[in-house]
């Protein structure tokens, strides 16, 4: 590249990247003021840090329930997913059974449908099934498997070697040894992707809980968060302060296993 | 070799199949196929969840279609949902693939700034429509700060429900030209703002095939003399047609599904002046706060045909466009 | 990008995965200890859901206490629910089949709830003379707010009255008067900011002297003379003369001063409690006040007087504040903007003919409702006595004591006459106006009718319509009528088929 050009995209790149970040160091040190710093003069640097913001907004709401809450979904949901959809994805990809195409064209086809169409009546089936108002209203469904990671998962196990299971059915394995002795152990970069998004995205769900969930003691995070938005108005400084630390886990997150993240995203398209 | 094997493998293979695939099976009856016949059903009926459903023929759909044609209502709704639809996918395609191609340049801290520009993507949606909230705030808020330092009149955001594409936002800016007060940007297209901050999603799709692209083509075009802005056109562009008709797809799905950011940012209300009352706030505000869940049902139906006709749509000129490598 | 090993992701999973069993062991501990609690002392359990948050909540969960100490047969137990869409959560957690045992509620949904039978009518619970009692104790704004076709269906607990918050420090320096009719109202608009004759409005700037709000026209309707709703024919009324005049009225601010800064007002700054109060300073001392009068209710009265205490506290000179009832027209007086010379102009007398009605205005509150399906609707009923003080357990000074803590406006008039809250009152003179206005004839609730709250939503859209979204220039005064005609024809005929489709 010749200099000026250097120059220029360096310029170019440093623009996107402060108009990019700009917001999110706003959200920090805006979390970090007292109430009249914030009315006064919100987007200077603060001089002194009220970390105080934060040990109030944990304390006016039950964040460390709510917490529990969303840990709790996560680890159903995650388990849950990984569990149906490792198992779905083997049977699409490995056994030759009749109707198999047909399967596999349903977890297509239903990629496609937007939720709103599924709302009322899923709605309608955790009532009758007498899951409402419960965790497992939100968990349950992760065990019967979900379109985009089978068909990610799917993607993955085509690129194991037939050999390989050739091989491990002379040692006598049956299509659960496979699985488990074969494809699994050689899946798990596949899997953690799947667990990741799926993590993430119970972590900030928020259709299911506003649906499913009426007692507060439930509420995990991201609802509880938008309630106290909506009562809170008014103390920015803790809105802020809530929401920082709502996002820290995710984006720890995102450091942890950024690679994950990436080429999950890249290879499959947009989820999370 | 490889049919020998699944042939050894296939002889009991549908019970395993069907034993494997299980989960899903159950899935695709409970929480599609059943909801789908369902819904269509209800979309027939006056249905509050607490009563039976009581079937009444078409009524829904003639209650859409009017509301629809007066443009109030769902109808209203509707136009809200196609304008950010129409507002926001474009824009994230433009903007995706322009950061995506900056961000490819082989230049020192590359994987900071791409870190930076994807993070926005990755905060959970609640959190960062608070942040938003009050940056967007008319009164000292931090977007109309920095408005200023252009020499931009403070905007009101998510007070005003006048979007700025319209025939008063040119209007308003003919004004302020000749020296009037400038009030574009209204709530819908601070949504469509908050939507583009996090293209981060879509610009790493465009970062991965952008890799693919063989550089032997940018050797030509170079050797032809093209500049920067032709290699972008005439080999970056046509190279990334799949990625991009891809995300055309999925923007499209996901703008017409949004749903936490506007319940957020109205407080359920879909206000100022209905704005932000889409499609899917819509749905929910029928289905559960007034307990219409048969026209609920009726709006999901039309909003599922609608969705498919324009994919179908798309598809169609993708033939076009779209540059498949062999 | 750096990646971090995959043993390392892992042994991150364990360590969460030991986070969230210590987790939901300590969940499970708490719910055990809470449930135990009650079943310790042989008592019924009365779930009860509210969403008051912050200072009120305290107060509403003394009120609890109170009413559990009182008795051993009921044992409350207040779950707050802060937030929006209560009224879809008690909805589904009715369809759902897990609904608690009393509700307050604040939303227009009573009558929906009780035709749809989410509800139970409350002589399903107690005894008619009883219920009947109940209901001839509250004051006429609370009644209304109870009661579906002539049954009791709720018990309002607290009264929402609108009243004008004006910054009497401002008005009495600028020479004007507290205002009583429309036109003295407008004049103090125009004082404090002169609309202009050509040109755009200018953009907003302090101090205003006042601006309406497009959601309530269900205020100024009934204070020019409209009645939204016809208790003979159990109709909805909205195309009428009056509620015409009043929209004509409030659409002329929208020309003079401006739509855009009529539309910031109404969704920014005169919100609900928690935003900023606008008739205080927000940190300038030097500007007493970005509003001179505002329409809100009973709340502000809790922030007038901090703000108060803040000054004195700073040592600045005082503020004083009053309220009073909505101004009535007067007919042919109302300001219609300034003709080419600068001088105010009156509007057309043929066009405010309805005549104005003294202490009107739009009354909400707080109700008390028992769904369908609870365990314990005796217990429930007995707190809602409790509350508003018609219990054997409480009477009139002790129930005024949670009103006065809360600064609410008590729903019977024992109370709002006892002597603890009438103590309350003097210490907060703002409050006389609220109390006094809370027992007039003329305080009316969004029609309790099947599709309220569609109703509600279809009135305050069209008064948006005609006040922000249509130019000021092109809503002239056919165009305002027209608009009126063809919304509520279209709201009143979708109200029909709802009504239809219930039963």
């Amino acid at each position: 590249m010749k200099p000026c050009e250097k120059i220029f995209t360096y310029a170019v790149l440093i623009f996107c990247a402060a108009v990019f970040a700009l917001p999110m160091l706003v959200m920090i040190s805006g979390s970090l003021q007292s109430p009249e710093q914030l009315a006064r003069n919100p987007y200077s640097i603060p001089t002194t840090l009220r970390w105080s913001n934060y040990a109030d907004a944990i304390n006016s709401m039950p964040m460390l329930l709510y917490l529990s809450n969303t840990l709790l979904l996560c680890v159903g949901c995650v388990v849950g997913t990984t569990l149906s959809c490792s198992l779905v994805a083997y049977g699409l990809c490995k056994i030759d059974f009749r109707g198999r195409k047909l399967l596999m064209m349903s977890v297509l086809a239903t990629m496609l449908l937007p939720w709103q169409i599924m709302m009322v009546p899923r709605f309608v089936l955790i009532r009758e099934i007498g899951l409402y108002n419960s965790l497992w209203a939100i968990i349950g469904p992760t065990f019967l498997g979900d379109a985009f990671f089978i068909f990610l998962l799917r993607q993955f196990f085509v690129s194991i070697p037939e050999s390989l299971l050739e091989a491990g059915q002379i040692d006598g394995l049956g299509h659960w040894g496979l699985f488990r002795r074969i494809v699994l152990p050689l899946s798990w970069p596949a899997i953690t992707t799947v667990a990741l998004f799926q993590f993430v995205q119970t972590w900030n769900d928020f259709g299911g809980p506003l649906l499913y969930l009426s007692d507060p003691d439930r509420f995990p995070l991201a609802y509880g968060l938008e309630r106290f938005v909506s009562s809170y108005a008014d103390q920015t400084h803790l809105l802020l302060a809530a929401s920082v630390l709502f996002t820290v886990p995710i984006i720890l997150l995102f450091f942890l296993a950024q690679k994950i993240f990436i080429e999950g995203i890249a290879t499959t398209g947009v989820k999370g | 070799m490889v049919d020998r094997a699944s042939q050894l493998r296939s002889s009991s293979s549908w019970v395993a199949g069907m034993a494997f695939t299980s989960p899903w099976l159950l899935g695709l009856v409970a929480l599609f196929a059943w909801p789908f016949a369902a819904s269509l059903y209800w979309s027939f009926c006056t249905f509050d969840i607490i009563n039976p459903p009581r079937f009444v023929g078409v009524e829904n759909y003639q209650r859409l279609a009017a509301e629809i044609a007066s443009g109030r209502g769902a109808g209203k709704a509707l136009m809200n949902t196609v304008y950010y639809a129409l507002l926001s996918v474009p824009l994230s395609v433009v903007l995706g693939v322009l950061l995506a191609v900056v961000l490819s340049a082989q230049v020192r801290g590359q994987a900071f700034f791409r870190t930076i520009i994807f993070l926005p993507s990755v905060i959970p949606v609640v959190a960062s429509s608070v942040l938003w909230i009050w940056m967007l705030d008319p009164d000292g808020g931090l977007m109309n700060l920095i408005l200023g330092w252009f020499g931009v009149p403070p905007q009101n955001w998510l007070n005003q429900a006048r979007p700025a594409v319209s025939i008063e936002g040119v209007a308003q800016i003919g004004g302020w030209l000749t020296g009037g007060p400038l009030l574009l940007m209204g709530s819908k297209d601070a949504l469509v703002l908050m939507t583009l901050w996090g293209v981060g999603n879509f610009v790493v799709i465009y970062l991965a095939a952008i890799s693919d692209i063989p550089a032997t083509l940018y050797e030509a075009a170079d050797i032809d003399g093209a500049s920067g802005v032709r290699k972008l056109l005439h080999v970056t562009v046509p190279m990334l047609s799949p990625v991009i008709f891809f995300n055309l797809v999925m923007g499209l799905i996901r703008s017409v599904q949004t749903f936490t950011s506007i319940y957020v940012l109205s407080a359920g209300t879909g206000q100022p002046g209905e704005s932000l009352m889409t499609v899917s706030l819509r749905l929910f505000t029928s289905a559960f706060a007034d307990f219409e869940m048969g026209y609920a049902s009726a709006i999901a139906w039309v909003m599922f045909v609608g969705l498919m006709f324009c994919t179908v749509l798309l598809f169609r000129t993708s033939k076009s466009w779209v540059h498949y490598r062999q | 990008m750096k990646i971090i090993s995959r043993k390392f992701v892992f042994s991150g999973g364990w360590v969460l995965g030991c986070a969230v069993v210590v987790f939901f062991l300590f969940q499970s501990y708490r719910h055990a200890d809470r449930s135990d609690a009650a079943a310790a002392k042989g008592r019924e359990e009365v779930v009860f859901w509210h969403f008051w948050g912050g200072e009120d909540r305290t107060i509403v969960d003394g009120i609890v206490d109170r009413f559990n100490d009182s008795q051993h047969q009921y044992f409350v137990r207040a779950i707050a629910m802060p937030g929006n869409n209560l009224q879809a959560k008690l909805f589904l957690a009715v369809a759902g089949g897990d609904p608690p045992d009393i509700v307050n509620q604040d939303d227009p949904v009573l009558a929906d709830w009780a035709k749809r039978g989410v509800i139970q009518p409350l002589k399903n619970v107690a005894a008619a003379a009883e219920v009947d009692q109940v209901k001839q104790s509250l004051l006429a704004p609370a009644r209304r707010l109870s009661v579906v076709d002539g049954a009791l269906f709720a018990v309002c607990n607290g009264l929402d009255i609108r009243t004008l918050l004006y910054n009497q420090t401002a008005i009495d320096a600028a020479g004007l008067a507290v205002p009583q009719t429309i036109a003295q109202l407008d004049a103090i608009a125009e004082h404090f900011w002169p609309s202009v004759t050509d040109g755009p409005p200018p953009r907003l700037h302090s101090p205003v002297g006042y601006l309406p709000d497009s959601r309530r026209l269900w205020a100024w309707g009934p204070a020019f003379g409209a009645d939204f709703y016809d208790p003979q024919t159990k109709q909805c009324k909205l195309d009428s003369a009056p509620v015409l005049a009043a929209l004509k009225w409030m659409v002329g601010y929208s020309r003079r001063y401006g739509a855009d800064n009529l539309a910031s007002f109404g969704q920014g700054d005169q919100s609900l409690p928690g935003q900023t109060f606008p008739l205080l300073p927000v940190d300038d001392d030097a500007v007493v006040g970005r509003y001179v009068v505002i329409m809100d209710g009973q709340w502000r009265v809790r922030d007038v007087a901090a703000f108060q205490k803040r000054r004195a506290d700073l040592g600045l000179p005082e503020v004083k504040f009053g309220a009073c009832p909505l101004p009535v027209p007067t007919g042919g007086s109302e300001f219609n903007g300034r003709d080419a010379n600068g001088q105010p102009q009156p509007q057309p007398q043929s066009q405010s003919q309805s005549p104005g009605r003294k202490d009107a205005g739009w009354v909400n509150g707080n109700f008390f409702v028992v769904p369908t399906g609870a365990k314990c609707p005796r217990g429930a009923w007995e707190f809602a006595k409790f509350w508003i003080g018609q219990s054997a357990f409480s009477d009139a000074e002790s129930a005024a004591d949670g009103y006065a803590q809360g600064g609410w406006i008590p729903v019977t008039r024992e109370v709002a006459e006892s002597a603890t809250y009438r103590q309350y009152v003097t210490e907060n003179p703002l409050m006389e106006t609220f109390v006094r206005l809370a027992s007039s004839p003329h305080q009316y609730p969004i029609p309790v009718v099947v599709g309220a709250a569609l109703l509600k939503r279809a009135v305050e859209n069209m008064t948006y319509d005609a006040m922000i979204k249509n130019n000021a220039d092109d809503t002239d005064d056919k165009a305002i009528a027209a608009l009126l005609k063809q919304r509520s024809a279209e709201v009143i005929r979708r109200l029909k088929v709802m009504q239809e489709l219930t039963f």
